[in-house]
């Protein structure tokens, strides 16, 4: 799975940049929004990020920086932001939509071999996994957690996956249109993992690097907050 | 009748007849007024004649009335608290939905950087931004 790239991918033409739209989901992000933002620009012109009800300077840094700049007027948490990006995406004309981290965690050169596999028609969805590429400084306590919540996704849904929650991801515009998240907070992870099994897109896993700072693990999920999710996921699961 | 059992009486006699207005003009949908009706009648019922939930508790192997009305009470309150979470959740999604259709009517969308004839005027406006 993990040796996927073509050859005729190498070099990604220009149309494809242009033709794809990176969403940031970002909430009180505002120290490090613009740098993120602006490494992403660097290659690819059309950034959109979703300001989550920020009560930081996220949305004016995000303004100074970003291509599009949506605001939501109340935190809805980052599955009902990731959507709202990819609605809006889509209505603009993404030929491939592509899901990245606000808190500096993700490299921007990632992107390419996220998109590469789309753009040639190889498989319509592409999760990026930190446990087939590689991690900076992850705490053992968080590493021991991710491979609980890989092990709970291949047994509830059923999927092969390495590495079920990283923010990085690519969709066609075709899975984009599929794929509708409706739990508003972190459980949409898993969501995601259900509909693009019901929707039988093929997808492959790519190796991408995580990096952990002070900074994303002091605002990163706790162990706690993993039970919550997983709850949360249960319940959407059966009261829908 | 004792003090309590006339007290109470009027009490949900008062009740009885806000949910019947309550019905006639709308406010709660029929569904729910028929609901609380019947609980209002049950409940007028039992303390009007005590013996009745004696009769049906020993009927269903339960010793006393009163811990009759307490199953019954505490069924309910789950029923109750479980339809008011899926309340909840509509709402939130409603809400999500209602912030999602906003954020994208108001999404600002930096503008083409300018033709070099156009430069002059428009760049120096306050920002570069079209909302
Ligand atoms: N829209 C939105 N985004 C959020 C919210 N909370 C966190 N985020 C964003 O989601 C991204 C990832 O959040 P994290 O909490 O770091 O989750 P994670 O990266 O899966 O977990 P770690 O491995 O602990 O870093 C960041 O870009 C955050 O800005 C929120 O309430 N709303
Ligand atoms: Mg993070």
């Amino acid at each position: 799975m993990a040796n996927g790239q073509t050859t005729e991918c190498e070099t990604l033409p220009d149309s494809a940049r242009t033709a794809t739209f990176v969403v940031i989901a970002a909430y009180n992000e505002s120290t490090c929004i613009e740098q993120v933002v602006s490494e992403v620009r660097a290659e690819y012109p059309n950034v959109v990020v979703v300001d989550d009800g920020s009560t930081d300077g996220t949305f004016e840094a995000a303004k100074r920086s970003a291509t599009h700049v949506l605001r939501h007027v109340i935190n809805r948490g980052q599955g009902a932001a990731l959507q709202t990006g990819i609605g809006f995406a889509l209505s603009r004309g993404a030929r491939v939509v592509v899901t990245f981290d606000a808190d500096g965690q993700h490299r921007a050169e990632d992107i390419k071999a996220m998109i590469a596999p789309i753009w040639c028609g190889e498989c319509e969805i592409t999760l990026g996994s930190r446990f087939l590429g590689g991690t900076e400084n992850i705490p053992a306590s968080r590493r021991k957690m991710l491979r609980m919540a890989v092990l709970f996704t291949r047994i509830v849904n059923r999927v092969n996956v390495t590495d079920a929650h990283n923010g990085l991801r690519a969709f066609s515009d075709r899975a984009a249109r599929e794929i509708d998240i409706t739990l508003d907070r972190m459980a949409h992870a898993t969501e995601l993992i259900d509909q693009i099994r019901l929707s039988g897109l093929p997808f492959k896993e790519i190796p991408v690097q995580i990096r952990y700072t002070d900074y994303s693990l002091k605002k990163g999920q706790s162990s706690r907050n993993a039970i919550q999710i997983a709850l949360h996921y249960l319940l959407g699961r059966v009261l829908r | 009748m004792n003090l309590f059992q006339t007290l109470a009486l009027i009490a949900i006699a008062a009740l009885f007849v806000l949910t019947l207005i309550a019905a006639v003009r709308g406010w709660a949908t029929r569904r729910d007024a028929l609901l609380w009706a019947l609980l209002w009648l049950v409940a007028g019922v039992t303390i009007m004649w005590p013996g009745v939930t004696k009769v049906i508790a020993n009927a269903l192997g339960i010793g006393r009335g009163a811990d009759l009305v307490l199953y019954c009470a505490v069924v309910v309150m789950m029923i109750g608290f479980l339809m008011v979470y899926v309340r909840l959740r509509r709402i939130r999604r409603e809400m999500t939905l209602l912030v999602r259709e906003l954020a994208i009517r108001d999404a600002i969308s930096e503008r083409k950087p300018p033709s070099d004839e156009a430069i002059s005027h428009e760049a120096t406006k306050e920002g570069h931004f079209d909302v």
